[in-house]
């Protein structure tokens, strides 16, 4: 399982100076307890524009710290309605030709799932009139609107499209309140250019904007938090949709949202009950640790207006989700180190995986799904089994939270899995797993009491595959008794002594600060 | 002292009385100062309910007492993190068991002082109740004092009169009051001698007592035995809150061993005379006749070990004959190495990796007779009910000659299990969650302030700094990692254990609290008047980090609020002008304090850069030539790429220009003052202590397991205090490591101990 890893390009993301008319926000206090907006912190999201299979290299910088771009094309800057550096702007990308879709997905995904809210014509009527794809309203570059502070494009931005190869990437990046559109493709010569990109960006005021670079335009949704006005930590485009995406509100809610509806208020106490339309939704209220509260169903009758659905897993802030690549499940973490497998089609929710101690900051699906890493602030990358719904190892070697992890679907086959980590540590490390090749810990006597409790099912009696997961519906008429369901969904977190360890294959140290330089 | 302003808002107070309603709504700043009484936290707190007697709900700030310039912030964030710690407050308030005083009800009721309040920096000395005093008269006597008072030239703002200050905080925490004064002592009544343990009781007892959940307490009394038992705390240093914590547990370890020798002894004659003490005989005399207490430990004062104690087993391997020995001891907190862009749990990781025994630190290996080299490994064989985790973020200089601070960013969870436990220990996976941090504040080790910031039983993350106390969101606890400016770093984390099912309990309660303290403060907004000293009852936990709107709303009410709270009689009149205005001029003063803010944040800031600078000034050369190059090279990049990406980025080069040469400028005006830190007294301390840093010292307590040494209690003392003395040298605000040498005794020492109290 050796392989090479080249650096491709190594970003500096540059924080703009702040806007001229804005007042830097200086308080040298540090045990000022004034609130700060919270922020899901820098993030850089890649969008591939090659034809063939390229790998979907994911590198993210932790750190705040990078100086300058030698890249950029053009720096827009979206100020959060006054509010600091809490702005993030997370993926997305349906690429205007098909040739230029984000191809690793295409290529992985297994067989076809039906399309989130399938069968719910209240929900296609609106988005009929797909024969011609539709821009967003605004022009940024001559917005006044109080939302967006500054634009700056790239001078000759439409020549500059037209001149670049088809291939490489776009990335886009936010540092604090700016966010970047980075063009890092190789000075090569021209053959098709881009027409059409939709991108999405959720805001620290838990707005969210619809933006198209080549273009240039954009549209609010979810203005001044009608819909919610809590931070949005995640979000990405709901696979094989050309409309709806996906947005995590830091007060544990999941919203689908669909980029050309207009929002409607929306308060999740006026349930707008799902009833008649599918049967196995509802009722979360009685036991919200257990089930899905489904605030708004997907096949609800409303579908005039913004949100599509809105389901709230629980009170915590939700630092991550990822759709499966069979496109049926997403896997959610949140800051309570609790890891949920949500059936999104079917408003479902699967299973509850605690951390080991601490939240839980990023994850991933292996790209044949049998397998979600997360990474979290135990400073362990976990391995999950869907399908058996157990832990499968707990990846140590970071040393500090994990935040980022990714597999490396060129190194995976059906036995044999690669995958890599980043972290606060500054690290890359890169992980071998093989099925069948993990020891458990010797000792396997050890007694388990005070606060690991074994109350509940042991968690391999339960092995399905996930399709026959998806197919299983949980009726109305099952008695809930003792927190006791046909099967467990709640799991336990595991001993350290039943768990097995992985180490990592390689450690590569990518950052070194400008802190005090170690003494030996 | 506070000039024209203060009058001008006393005075305005006092009009107001007579008038109310008549002021005019639109002024600005006066009027839409906070009210000193309605803190965040005194607003958290209405409707709180009856008080509960276990002292869980009392939050008071404590007095920075001030002899003859010697703060003491280092004393008040410790002692706040003990009351806050519940196991060892509620034993606290138990031992002894039986007092001679002792009615059938239990304690005699406890009366502490009162300060009066103070006006503008001066003591009113009559220390009567302010309680009991009418409303009226307060505000008389406030004018009076305020009419009273010449007129100072406006000589440049007061720190504590700019409101949002700590200073103007703490100024209006003691003006708010009670001033619980801790002058006196009380342990006869507890039936034994003054000690640190009995005064540190008599703070909780008063706490414990007193009607009013807020307020602020003076520690005098606490300080004064204190330091008269710890002769190194007398100077005028700034002194380390870890050392301080450690010397505060091993005296209440001392002192409550102490007593319970003192009535063995006293017991037989006493018998049929006093019921406690007999029944306290018969337990003793029971385990003794057990065979299990005879001097390692007598029942009933084990309580410091039970909470806080853990052991260590330390693995060590003979490199030469391979024969590997295990040694246990205990020990009351872990002091563990820091590593940049770490975390706590690597930290701890690192703390039980494989340490090679060599050279000057050789391991005498029993077996083959003589020093050899070594290999040795630190695990935890069992987990103390509450850890205390001391980041070392003071470490020695090359040279050894001064402690620098570290800056590194450590990042700790709000939960913990530990990796490194033996594989016999018993519940290795217990899990933790991080209730105090003690946040060290300053540039390095000789000057600084510490506060504490706490998780309390239902109300939430409180920061308590000195006089101050204040609610604060849970994610506030995450602000002293290291890395953010202003040099406050997280320095002693207190976690304890607790289940999951807590856990999650507490998770899934979390959010919907904020909701419904956002409702409430409506309510409060529309005003329930309440008698004097009692609260409106309220669930509430500070507002997590939210959306500007919430902010705003938050402002508003706060001036809306009208309940009249105690010690706020003049607050009725003032609060209506404030509540029939709207929001606008409390924006508008906002602005104002910002701007006035800004100017003095920038000078205390550069003061504090001074001081870090200080610290750090050869590095920071090396580390600006660095800076410099990179900047370079990359400046030569981007020349020669294009234009564009220049002129993007003129603005953000500039600055950084702009702050490397205040920077440089710093760094000359502060090179004097390096030097007269060095002389004030720990430049020949230095070397005592750097000898001892080069070990990879992992325990910290000294006097931690002196509770086993050896059988006689008096002998017992004598000989850890001069093993303390002997071993650490004078402990300076890094507690210095172990000498390994000569603890090496110690600990076997602490190892035979530790063996027979397994028996207990």
């Amino acid at each position: 399982m050796a392989g090479t890893y080249t650096l491709k390009d190594d970003l500096h993301l540059a924080t703009p100076p702040p806007h001229p008319s804005e007042a830097p926000v200086v308080n040298p206090n540090p045990l000022a307890t004034t609130p700060q907006p919270a922020t899901a912190g820098t993030k850089l999201s890649l969008l591939s524009l090659s034809s063939r299979s390229s790998p979907p290299f994911l590198y993210r910088v932790g750190t705040n710290q990078s100086t300058r771009s030698n890249l950029n094309s053009s720096i827009q800057e979206h100020p959060g309605e006054g509010r600091a550096s809490g702005d993030q702007f997370p993926p997305s990308s349906d690429g205007g030709d098909t040739s230029a879709t984000g191809s690793a997905r295409a290529t992985l995904s297994i067989g076809s799932a039906p399309a989130f809210g399938e069968g719910n014509t209240f929900l296609s009527a609106t988005s009929k009139d797909t024969g011609k794809r539709r821009k967003p309203k605004n022009n940024i570059a001559k917005s006044n609107s109080s939302f967006i502070s500054r634009c700056i494009v790239h001078e000759n931005l439409a020549k500059r499209l037209q001149d670049r190869p088809a291939e490489g990437y776009f990335a886009f990046a936010n540092i604090n309140r700016a966010f970047q559109w980075i063009d890092l493709a190789s000075p090569q010569k021209v053959t098709k250019s881009q027409s059409h990109i939709d991108l999405i960006m959720g805001f620290s005021t838990g707005e969210i904007i619809w933006y198209e670079p080549i273009s240039q335009k954009y549209t609010r949704l979810n203005k001044n938090g009608l819909i919610n006005a809590t931070p949005v930590s995640e979000i990405r485009w709901i696979p094989g949709s050309e409309n709806l995406f996906l947005a995590a509100h830091m007060d544990g809610s999941l919203v689908v949202y669909d980029k050309e509806k207009e929002d409607f208020p929306f308060s999740p106490d006026e349930h707008s009950s799902p009833t008649n339309d599918n049967s196995e939704t509802s009722n979360g209220e009685s036991d919200s640790s257990t089930k899905l509260q489904i605030d708004k169903s997907v096949h609800s009758r409303n579908q005039k207006t913004n949100p599509v659905s809105f389901w709230k897993l629980s009170n915590q802030r939700i630092n991550a989700f990822a759709f499966s690549p069979d496109n049926r499940h997403i896997a959610v973490v949140s800051e309570d180190g609790v890891l949920r497998i949500i059936d999104y089609l079917k408003e479902e929710l699967l299973d509850i995986f605690s951390s080991y101690y601490g939240g839980l900051l990023c994850v991933c699906w292996s790209p044949d799904g049998k397998y979600v890493l997360t990474g979290g602030q135990d400073d362990l990358v976990s391995i999950w089994s869907v399908a058996e719904a157990m832990i499968v190892a707990r990846c140590q070697g970071h040393q500090s939270w994990v935040t980022a992890v990714c597999f490396d679907p060129w190194r995976c086959d059906d036995r044999n899995y690669r995958f890599g980590s980043v972290g606060e540590d500054c690290r890359l490390l890169l992980w071998d797993f093989s099925v069948g090749m993990l020891h458990k810990p010797k000792t396997s006597s050890v007694r388990q009491r005070g606060s690991i409790s074994s109350r509940l099912a042991n968690p391999l009696q339960r092995a399905e595959t996930p399709n026959t997961t998806a197919s299983k519906l949980r009726s109305n008429s099952v008695v809930s008794v003792d927190g006791e369901y046909e099967h467990t969904i709640q799991h336990d977190v595991e001993p350290r002594a039943t768990t097995a360890t992985l180490p990592p294959v390689m450690i590569q140290i990518l950052y070194v600060g400008w802190n005090l330089p170690k003494n030996p | 002292m506070s000039g024209i302003f203060g009058i001008k808002k006393w005075g305005g107070a006092a009009s107001g009385s007579m008038s109310p309603g008549v002021t005019s709504p639109s002024k600005g700043k006066k009027d839409a100062e906070p009210e000193p009484e309605i803190t965040p936290l005194v607003k958290m707190l209405q409707h709180a309910g009856p008080i509960r007697n276990d002292g869980s709900d009392k939050f008071y700030g404590m007095e920075n007492v001030q002899y003859a310039n010697f703060y003491y912030s280092y004393c008040n964030s410790i002692v706040q993190a003990l009351y806050y710690s519940v196991p060892f407050r509620e034993h606290v308030v138990k031992y002894p068991p039986h007092s001679p005083y002792d009615t059938p009800n239990g304690h005699p009721p406890i009366f502490t002082p009162i300060r009066a309040p103070i006006q503008n920096g001066a003591a009113v000395s009559p220390p009567g109740k302010p309680k009991g005093i009418s409303a009226a008269e307060a505000m008389k006597r406030r004018a009076a004092v305020n009419a009273g008072q010449p007129v100072p030239a406006q000589a440049g703002q007061k720190p504590e009169d700019k409101p949002d200050s700590p200073e103007y905080k703490k100024k209006h925490a003691m003006l708010a009051g009670p001033i619980l004064e801790l002058t006196y002592e009380n342990a006869s009544s507890y039936g034994m001698e003054e000690s640190t343990f009995t005064a540190l009781k008599d703070i909780f007892m008063a706490l414990i007592a007193n009607s009013s959940r807020t307020g602020v307490l003076s520690p005098q009394r606490f300080l004064e035995i204190f330091k008269r038992d710890n002769e190194m705390f007398r100077t005028s240093m700034h002194q380390d809150a870890h050392e301080f914590y450690g010397l505060v547990l091993n005296a209440v370890i001392s002192n409550v061993e102490a007593n319970s020798h003192r009535l063995k002894e006293l017991e037989p004659p006493h018998d049929d005379h006093n019921l406690a003490l007999s029944m306290k005989a018969a337990v003793t005399s029971a385990a003794t006749a057990m065979g299990l207490a005879s001097g390692t430990r007598s029942p009933g004062t084990g309580w410091v070990h039970d909470i806080f104690e853990g052991v260590l087993t330390s693995e060590t391997k003979c490199l030469t004959c391979e024969t590997a020995s295990q040694r246990d001891e205990t020990f009351l907190d872990l002091s563990i190495d820091l590593e940049e862009h770490s975390s706590v749990t690597s930290c701890l990781r690192k703390f039980s990796a494989e340490e090679m025994l060599c050279e000057r630190n050789k391991f005498h290996c029993d077996n083959c007779g003589g020093l050899q080299e070594a290999e040795k490994r630190m695990k935890i064989k069992r987990l103390p009910k509450i850890l205390a985790l001391h980041l070392k973020r003071f470490k020695y200089t090359e040279d050894m000659t001064r402690l620098q601070k570290l800056f590194h960013r450590v990042v700790y969870p709000y939960h913990l299990r530990m990796f490194n436990t033996t594989d016999d220990a018993e519940d290795p996976d217990r899990l933790y969650e991080l209730y105090a941090v003690v946040v060290h504040i300053g540039g390095n080790a000789y000057h600084g302030h510490y506060v504490s910031v706490i998780k309390t039983q239902d109300r939430g993350w409180l920061l308590f700094d000195d006089e101050m106390v204040e609610p604060v969101d849970k994610s506030y606890v995450r602000n002293f990692f290291g890395d953010k400016p202003g040099q406050a770093c997280a320095y002693v984390l207190f976690y304890q254990e607790t289940t999951v099912e807590a856990m999650r309990q507490e998770m899934e309660a979390e959010g919907p609290t904020e909701v419904f303290t956002a409702t409430k403060q409506q309510e409060t907004a529309n005003g329930h008047p309440q008698p004097n000293g009692t609260y409106p009852a309220s669930v509430s936990k500070p507002v997590s980090a939210s959306p500007p709107e919430e902010n705003r709303e938050f402002v508003s009410l706060d001036h809306a609020v009208s309940s009249p709270l105690p010690m706020s009689n003049h607050t009725i009149p003032r609060i209506l002008p404030t509540a029939a205005s709207p929001q606008v001029p409390i924006l508008d003063a906002a602005r104002v304090k910002t701007k006035e803010a800004k100017e003095r944040e920038k000078k205390e800031l550069k003061e504090a850069e001074k001081a870090r600078k200080v610290a750090e000034k050869e590095k920071q050369k090396a580390e600006e030539q660095k800076r410099k190059e990179a900047m370079q090279t990359r400046k030569d990049l981007l020349k020669s790429q294009d234009a564009e990406v220049k002129r993007a980025l003129a603005a953000s080069k500039h600055s950084a220009a702009e702050e490397e040469e205040r920077r440089k400028r710093e760094v000359g005006s502060s090179t004097s003052t390096s030097e007269t830190g060095k002389e004030n007294g720990h430049a020949e301390k230095g070397f005592a202590r750097g000898l001892s840093r080069a070990h990879k010292g992992s325990k910290s307590m000294s006097r931690k397991s002196f509770g086993f040494l050896g059988s006689k209690y008096g002998e017992a003392k004598t000989h850890a205090d001069d093993s303390n003395t002997a071993v650490e040298g004078d402990p300076g605000p890094q507690t210095p490591e172990k000498h390994s040498k000569s603890t090496k005794d110690r600990f076997s020492f602490s190892g035979l101990g530790r063996k027979k109290s397994n028996l207990i």
